[in-house]
């Protein structure tokens, strides 16, 4: 194999396990924000709010992943 | 390492042209377009006001503001706090919005001169160390040197890795809003290099929601750094 189907790999394993880790966090904290609001909805604004952050923050996970993915692509020749 | 880095700020197309020695590229005219759009918009909108506003223009840009502003201070704890800071976490977040919606324009991206600032690292980063000068500045403006006991809250070894993390928000700042407006954009382009009619038409309306959504995500994040920077004990 060349060094340009390494690279090729290399990117699609690093954006594939980097989508799969935040994947899971980010479903299990929206899950249980739904059953914290079904339980309270009087607090659904609140609860909102701190799902989008919780979600920003598991997100930039995915996006370093995203981003190792294309420097390596970038090294293709 | 770096020229990857390189690349990834720079535009699509490369220098336009230069002033002075400093390049000019198709994310710099673009953010001359939408500076010049949000100065043109405030000024119509702000030249008569009036106290129980009459024309539409007024009430909407002004349910806007105050919407997002009722919103930050339930964030930073009061509309005050918010109504203080608002200057900067405003514009940030029209100049973000506005950047990540300019780029579902049509011919922007693939035009010279085009191209959505926000699907740049430089822009993003520019936007990010604003932040972080900000935040510190603000800090030590509200509490004075108390502001520095923070790096050594709870016990002084913490101090490498309290510096750290005040190192990783503007980087993760930045990558966060880059990757997420980029990749959406790259993916709207290998979906229309594969089939053109119809079938971007529901990645494009995700590019909507995604881009609010950002936008929405770096003045909250960046009115939590604000917020803890300030708050008294």
């Amino acid at each position: 194999m060349t060094n340009d189907a390494f690279f090729a790999i290399g990117a699609a394993i690093a954006i594939g396990f980097a989508t799969l880790g935040p994947g899971i966090g980010q479903g299990l904290a929206a899950g249980r924000a739904f059953e914290a609001i079904a339980r309270q909805p009087e607090a659904t604004g609140d609860i909102r709010t701190l799902l989008i952050l919780a979600l920003a923050f598991m997100e930039a996970l995915c996006i370093f992943g995203l981003l190792v993915a294309f420097m390596l692509f970038g090294k293709i020749s | 390492m770096s020229q990857t880095m390189m690349i990834l700020a720079s535009a699509h197309g490369g220098p336009l042209f230069s002033i002075m020695g400093l390049e000019v590229n198709s994310i710099t005219t673009t953010t001359w377009g939408i500076m010049a759009l949000l100065v043109l918009v405030c000024t119509l909108v702000t030249r008569d006001l009036k106290i129980i506003p009459q024309k539409r223009s007024q009430i909407t840009v002004e349910l806007a503001v105050d919407t997002l502003m009722t919103f930050l201070g339930s964030i930073m704890g009061s509309k005050e706090k918010a109504m203080k800071y608002f200057p900067l976490l405003g514009s940030l977040f029209f100049i973000i919005l506005i950047s990540n919606y300019s780029g579902l324009l049509p011919g922007f991206g693939h035009t010279p001169g085009l191209q959505a600032p926000t699907s740049a690292l430089s822009f993003t980063a520019a936007l990010a160390i604003v932040v972080f000068f900000s935040t510190h500045i603000q800090g030590v403006r509200a509490k004075g040197l108390r502001y520095f006991k923070h790096f050594i809250d709870p016990h002084p070894l913490m101090l490498p890795l309290n510096l750290m993390e005040e190192l990783v928000k503007p980087l993760s700042l930045s990558l966060r809003l880059y990757g997420n407006i980029y990749g959406e954009e790259t993916l709207v382009a290998s979906i229309f290099a594969m089939a053109p009619l119809f079938i971007p038409l529901p990645f494009m309306f995700l590019g909507i929601f995604f881009g609010f959504i950002q936008a929405l995500v770096f003045t909250l994040l960046t009115a939590t750094y604000l917020a803890s920077a300030t708050a008294g004990h």
